[in-house]
């Protein structure tokens, strides 16, 4: 070993990154090798600099790694808190959204085969699933920090109606484009005023069920509703013009609920 | 100064009255909560987190009405529940930041310095990147523990935090709460007395929904003075075979019996009497 060391003066511009890169190796060949040289670097390197930069790597290791659907928002301009919040909703992320998809493919596919009665079944459908997924998207059965979240300063109605919106958005995203793309005609949005409806008595019966429960039997209902007409022989009935001025005003009439009764959602009355 | 003031509190599921006209108080330091299975800790723990609203009597928090003003107390709350879900698939790091955001940090870098420090308040830096799926149970409590403590919260409501935790990290938690309650109210509802002897300033024991004490641990040490007592034989109904043999008995002095320093376990037993052996209702 050589006699040659870092003095104090090399090790302090060493530690600010101060040296050429032919000098800084040969230091780095020798720090190899002693230890003592090792000690004098060591306490060179400023601990505010190392706070800095232990951060930094502590950043890029923990910072959690956005889902497709969050980037998504996040492009859209949504602030990141925000989409953090929409992008842990189990019926925004990729296993519900593409069960959906695939859904709707059978039901267009339907209505390619047989007119009458495969329209129907994507019309029966398309409302059922924004239905569901609103239903997995909060509350205690779908958020297991929803308790958590409850005492928590961030308005769980604010919560709710944004990720209802979410999934409104994304599943009617998803309808149309297969409503269009293989029925073509008015029927393809035939679906959008009772989903609305449906969607938004779902958040008001939440006040006082779980959400699962709620969707489930309004979502039942509806399939009754349908199969009744059906049997009648009038299966589009529901989906005709005073149909659809039934479900606006029952999504208007819900609506004004959900904002009269919003402060029921921020506790428990048990 | 009280920060916890309940008065007269009636909470009922149904036709049970889980509390029944509960009253008490405390302030800043920790304060112990005790009762057996089905006492109302747990119903009392989430009135005191807003989650819950009273039937009748009122709640101070904090000098405030929860009724009326529940936004500026959740501000200055955090609360472990009994049983915390999670996102499973989550990692720790990413669990407490999702806490983290609906307690309204929001700006980005604050939040993860916040969200580390608490992660190594409780000792899990170590496991920050790993899926809560793949933790202990003793862990995830620690992890539930850490949201809790997110903000520095100035009420700090804590439902069986050291169920689960192995002996050195109760050690670790009891040093971590008797910080924070230094200057912080900090609530535990507890079956483990000797948390309360070694942490608390006040205990408030609960039996059927109502206050069957409140005062200091060693208070409710003295309720079993010169009624615990060592015997060869057994005699009552609270009394059990220690390590050596003879019976520790709570109570009336049995014949040959020798006086012993009763403990605030005694003292607990003793003032629930049958509720605690599980006799009464
Ligand atoms: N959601 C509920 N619906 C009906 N009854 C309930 C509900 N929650 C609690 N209870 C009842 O209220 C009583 C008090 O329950 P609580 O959970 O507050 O007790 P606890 O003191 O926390 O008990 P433990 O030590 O077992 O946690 C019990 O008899 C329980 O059965
Ligand atoms: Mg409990
Ligand atoms: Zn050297």
């Amino acid at each position: 070993m050589s006699d040659w060391h870092v003095d104090d003066d090399l090790a302090a511009r060493y530690a600010g990154g101060d040296l050429g890169g032919t000098t800084a190796a040969s230091v780095e060949a020798h720090l190899l090798a002693c230890e003592r040289c090792r000690g004098s670097v060591a306490a060179a390197v400023p601990a505010e600099r190392l706070e800095r930069l232990w951060q930094g790597i502590a950043e890029v290791v923990d910072a959690p790694v956005p889902g497709p659907f969050e980037r998504l928002l996040r492009l859209l301009r949504i602030e990141e808190p925000t989409a953090r919040l929409l992008g842990v909703t189990y019926s925004l992320r990729w296993p519900w959204l593409a069960a959906n998809a695939v859904s709707l493919l059978f039901a267009v596919y339907a209505a390619g085969v047989n007119d009458r009665w495969g329209l129907l079944s994507f019309l029966a459908l398309a409302p059922v699933l924004p239905v569901a997924g609103v239903a997995l998207a909060f509350g205690r059965g779908a958020d297991p920090a929803y308790e958590i979240g409850l005492a928590a300063p961030y308005s769980v109605f604010r919560l709710m109606l944004m990720r209802a919106a979410a999934v409104l958005v994304t599943s009617a995203v998803l309808a149309f484009a297969a409503g269009f793309a293989f029925l073509g005609n008015w029927v393809a949005v035939a679906w959008l005023l009772p989903a609305l409806a449906l969607t938004t008595l779902t958040l008001v019966l939440s006040s006082r069920f779980d959400p699962v429960y709620a969707g489930s039997a309004l979502a039942l209902l509806w399939l009754a509703g349908i199969s009744v007409f059906a049997v009648r022989d009038q299966p589009l009935a529901m989906f005709g013009a005073a149909g659809q001025v039934t479900a606006l005003a029952v999504a208007l009439v819900a609506a004004a609920l959900l904002f009269l009764r919003r402060d029921r959602y921020q506790s428990e009355e048990s | 100064m009280n920060t916890v003031v309940v008065t007269n509190v009636v909470k009922s599921y149904g036709r049970y009255r889980a509390l029944d006209g509960l009253s008490f108080t405390t302030g800043p330091g920790v304060t112990g909560l005790l009762g057996p299975n089905g006492a109302g800790k747990t119903t009392l723990i989430r009135m005191l987190a807003t989650v819950l609203t009273v039937d009748s009597g009122t709640l101070r928090l904090l000098g405030r009405d929860p009724s009326a003003e529940r936004l500026p107390i959740r501000r200055r709350l955090g609360y472990l529940p009994q049983e915390p879900g999670f996102h499973r698939s989550f990692t720790v790091f990413e669990f407490v930041d999702y806490v983290a955001i609906l307690k309204e940090l929001t700006d980005r870098r604050e939040r993860h310095d916040e969200v580390r420090r608490v992660i190594a308040e409780v000792g899990l830096a170590a496991v920050s990147g790993k899926r809560i799926r793949a933790l202990s149970g003793g862990m995830r409590r620690r992890v539930g523990i850490a949201q809790a403590l997110l903000g520095e919260p100035e009420l700090v409501l804590l439902d069986e935090p050291t169920a689960g935790l192995d002996p050195e990290q109760r050690l670790r938690f009891r040093d971590l709460i008797s910080r924070i309650g230094e200057n912080r109210t900090v609530l535990l509802a507890t079956h483990q007395t000797e948390d309360v002897a070694a942490l608390c300033g006040r205990v408030v024991v609960l039996d059927q929904g109502r206050c069957a004490f409140e005062g200091t641990p060693e208070e409710l040490r003295r309720v079993a003075e010169g009624q615990v007592w060592l015997s060869p034989e057994r005699s009552g109904m609270l009394s059990w075979r220690t390590g050596e043999g003879l019976f520790r008995n709570i109570g009336g002095a049995p014949a040959a019996a020798r006086l012993v320093e009763p403990t605030i376990e005694d003292g607990y037993l003793l003032l629930l009497g049958d509720a605690a052996v599980g006799v009464g209702s």
